[in-house]
């Protein structure tokens, strides 16, 4: 039973899975862009259902803004890396699912570069078994791989993973190298109704590469992963896509942590000639740029000039943190400020279906060494929501918009295999088992290896106070994550 | 100068450099450098002009330490100093270990490959080892750019920055504007016009002399073949630190024109495996630094390279040997300019303690 405290989310105090019996929250901002519609709000749920919605008006509605306590549909991540099976000690499903549930995530998507890989169906009936163990209520979904072993040759069991539950296939970690196979993948996923979800990248640009091809990484002797090997690779995608439609209209393409203006230039002339084209980019692409590896730690908007160009940290005496942080250190690597500015852009207009996060875990030993050296990848699934909301509070993203970008957007992407065929993530529907995030926005919270629940401490946001903090995420009716008090 | 007053080496001696490197050309600085501020040398874009000048006179006293029958101070009496390479190297190595022994340091030289590095330890680690070994300073060179700034994070005395990557060489950008100032007329590269021709895209000697020399005044020229040169152009464009342009073309004749100084860079052979360069021949042919192109420089200009040099490739070998060439003042100077490195950053630590 829960006390109900008007303008603030009720604690519910009861541990990871239970029921929740009964809540109401008052006098919120609820976003549902479901509904297309945010404002004031009550909601109550009643034995897991999200029994009651209600938008105030008038004077009802007075004094409650977007800047106190906010109800928004549970995320769903497109992108995740739990590591298991094979790298548990950096992260685990288990833990993976508490991190997600922390950042306000009902369903993950786990991407198949485990250890063996997600090629066929008894990989995926053991995370699933991991995720029934955990207790968490959060919903593991999985894509699997586009090749056996993500080999590059020979395409991975697709018909058999489809029919065990896979929302899409993948190679991610690598692109689909071979032009040829992904054009058989893209056939052969969409007789199966499922999309291909690649990693573009032409690998022969991209040898040994560490940093953004830019000033940068010219000042910082870093080896330079050129922007067009990322929009060579969905140029290629999308062609091969157009043309493999004529023999299979259910062909689709996903593209996955899109990050420079050129590539998401693409997907929206791909859009607008109507190719069942969708994308996502992460919330480190849209935040953080490449100067930060050079010892800036200013956010991507704030290194903007006035004609759309990066600014110098160099001349601006911005640098305050030591270089080469191999925190930093993720592909496609953090690119200039101007291609932040288009990450965002591309959410407003639509060209971005879906802020996805490539929380990518890495243990000490991987991650606590030379730059040059270091793995790849952010641990960012707790920190999806700051960093949106960091964007929101700049004014370079609207909630809605960013909200949306994390419930509905992804949905879309996944269809009717997203959670609850998909309603689970179109918005606030009454009737239905309570899927929600509710946070804070007047409440800051620092990053910190202590506050993050993923065993992957790999952020370069610690230290930092990020906006809004996660008070409740309740999946699927059940208690997901709670604050402490 | 303050230093720590546990030092093995007697006051006096401290005092006498200290005094000496005050005293040094204080009619041409009317305004005194002040005191060397950094824990570690990593980069040379954190060094201000007095930093330069600070340096340049500290290496001028430890050349008169050098000119003496015994070339040695105790000022490093029982410091450590661990001379860490991942990298084979034979001039900067021996370089270091001279200036450490000049000023009296115990020094231990760690080949990587030859210690525990190759058994898979981090650098981290590595780190940590050789300061419970008892080093107390700790010169890393190493193939991976920034690695030198970790290395700094986990070690509690200072870090040299021995070269690292395609990112920086403190010490060799150092020693070559010690020596330019040296050797050029007015004691000062400011207004000169100094070229750097070769492979800059894989170069920290590069990267740190464009810091130095433009902080310095120089007028400094990049020129080399364009797959050489990916990037600078932006950065020329844009300036070292947002504001010192510099010029960076292909067109060798132009670049050598009316040059002052010319700095040829080293050309490594699996960049024709990698397909930046055709063959070495037509490098050669087409950039080599050869009498008939340092013609077109001034008849006095100064001709460097930070060695080790493929002579014939890059230059010529009359021009290495010949009369402009200060390649060996580079090597000597080398010694001079790291003792100062060395005694200065002690005497930072000392002070700071």
């Amino acid at each position: 039973m829960t006390s109900v405290v008007p303008g603030r989310a009720a604690r519910v105090v009861q541990g990871v899975g239970a029921l929740v019996a009964d809540l109401e929250i008052t006098r919120a901002w609820l976003v549902d862009p479901g509904a297309g519609r945010e404002g004031p709000g009550e909601i109550v749920v009643t034995n897991g259902v999200l029994e009651a919605v209600t938008w105030l008006e008038g004077a009802e509605a007075t004094g409650v803004d977007a800047t106190g306590i906010v109800v928004a549909p549970g995320f769903l991540d497109l992108h995740a890396h739990f590591r298991e099976p094979g790298n548990e000690d950096a992260e685990t499903v288990a833990t993976g699912l508490a991190a997600a549930a922390r950042g306000g995530f009902t369903a993950v998507c786990v991407m198949p570069n485990t250890t063996p890989a997600l090629d066929e169906p008894s990989v995926l009936a053991r995370i699933l078994a991991a995720a029934a163990t955990s207790g968490s209520p959060v919903t593991l979904l999985a894509h699997g791989a586009v090749t056996a072993g993500r080999s590059g040759e020979g395409l991975a069991a697709l018909g058999e993973l489809a029919d065990a539950g896979v929302v899409g296939f993948s190679d991610d970690g690598a692109p689909v190298r071979s032009a040829a196979l992904l054009r058989n993948a893209l056939a052969y996923a969409g007789m199966l109704g499922l999309p291909i979800v690649d990693h573009p990248e032409d690998p022969t640009l991209t040898g040994g590469a560490e940093a953004n091809e830019g000033l940068i990484a010219t000042v910082l002797g870093l080896r330079g992963w050129p922007g067009a090997a990322e929009v060579s690779a969905v140029a290629r995608d999308i062609a091969i896509l157009a043309e493999v439609l004529a023999d299979v209209p259910g062909a689709r393409l996903h593209l996955t942590h899109l990050s420079t203006a050129a590539s998401l230039d693409l997907v929206r002339r791909a859009k607008s000639a109507d190719l069942p084209v969708t994308c996502d980019v992460t919330p480190h692409h849209l935040a953080l740029s490449d100067e930060w590896l050079a010892g800036a730690r200013r956010w991507a908007w704030e290194a903007l000039a006035d004609d759309g160009a990066a600014r110098d940290p160099w001349r601006d005496g911005a640098i305050t943190a030591p270089p080469f942080d191999p925190s930093l250190r993720v592909n496609p690597p953090l690119r200039s400020a101007s291609d932040a500015a288009a990450c965002l852009v591309a959410l407003g207009d639509g060209t971005a279906d879906a802020i996805a996060t490539d929380h990518a875990p890495h243990t000490e030993v991987d991650k606590a060494v030379e730059f040059g050296l270091a793995a790849n990848g952010i641990s960012g699934i707790e920190t999806a929501l700051g960093v949106v909301l960091a964007a929101v509070d700049a004014g370079r993203l609207s909630l809605a918009t960013g909200i949306a970008a994390l419930t509905t957007g992804p949905a879309r992407v996944l269809g009717d295999r997203a959670p609850g065929g998909g309603s689970a993530v179109r918005g606030l529907i009454e009737g239905q088992p309570a899927n929600l995030v509710v946070f804070d926005r007047s409440a800051t919270w620092r990053v910190s290896a202590e506050a993050i629940a993923s065993k992957g401490k790999n952020s370069p946001l610690l230290g930092r106070d990020l906006p809004g903090r996660v008070l409740l995420t309740v999946a699927g009716g059940r208690i997901a994550y709670e604050a402490p008090e | 100068m303050t230093v720590d007053p546990g030092l093995a080496a007697p006051p006096e001696v401290i005092d006498e450099v200290a005094m000496a490197v005050q005293d040094t050309d204080s009619d041409e600085h009317p305004a005194p450098a002040g005191r060397w501020a950094h824990r570690h040398l990593l980069d040379v874009d954190g060094l201000t002009s007095d930093d330069l000048d600070l340096v340049m006179r500290t290496a001028d006293t430890m050349g008169q330490v050098l000119a003496r029958p015994i070339p040695k101070v105790p000022a490093l009496r029982g410091w450590g100093v661990t001379i860490l390479f991942y990298e084979a190297s034979t001039r900067t190595r021996v370089s270091f270990e001279v200036a450490a022994k000049n000023l009296s340091a115990d020094v231990v030289n760690i080949a990587a490959t030859s210690s525990s590095v190759a058994k898979g330890e981090s650098l981290i680690d590595t780190v940590r080892t050789v300061e419970a070994l008892g080093a107390r300073m700790l010169v890393i060179r190493h193939g991976t750019s920034g690695a030198p700034y970790l290395a700094a994070e986990h070690f509690s005395g200072s870090v040299l920055n021995g070269g690292d990557g395609w990112h920086a060489h403190p010490t060799q950008a150092l020693l070559d504007l010690y020596t330019l100032r040296a050797r050029l007329p007015g004691g000062t590269v400011a207004g000169r016009k100094v070229v750097i021709l070769g492979d800059a895209l894989h170069s920290r000697v590069a990267r740190s002399n464009l810091w130095s020399l433009t902080a310095a005044g120089a007028d400094v020229w990049v020129c080399g073949p364009a797959t050489l040169l990916r990037g600078f152009e932006a950065w020329a464009a844009t300036g070292i630190a947002g504001s010192r342009r510099f010029t960076v073309t292909s067109d060798v004749a132009a670049a050598l024109r009316d040059a002052d100084v010319v700095m040829a860079l080293r050309i490594q052979r699996e960049r024709m495996a990698s397909g930046l360069l055709p063959s070495l021949r037509e490098y050669a042919a087409r950039f080599g630094l050869t009498r008939q192109r340092l013609a077109a420089a001034k008849p006095d200009a100064l001709v460097m390279h930070p060695g080790p040099m493929n002579e014939g490739v890059e230059i010529a070998p009359d021009v290495a040997a010949g009369g402009q060439s200060v390649i060996t003042d580079q090597v000597a100077n080398g010694v001079a300019v790291r003792m100062a490195v060395l005694f200065l950053l002690a005497g930072a630590r000392g002070g700071a303690e």
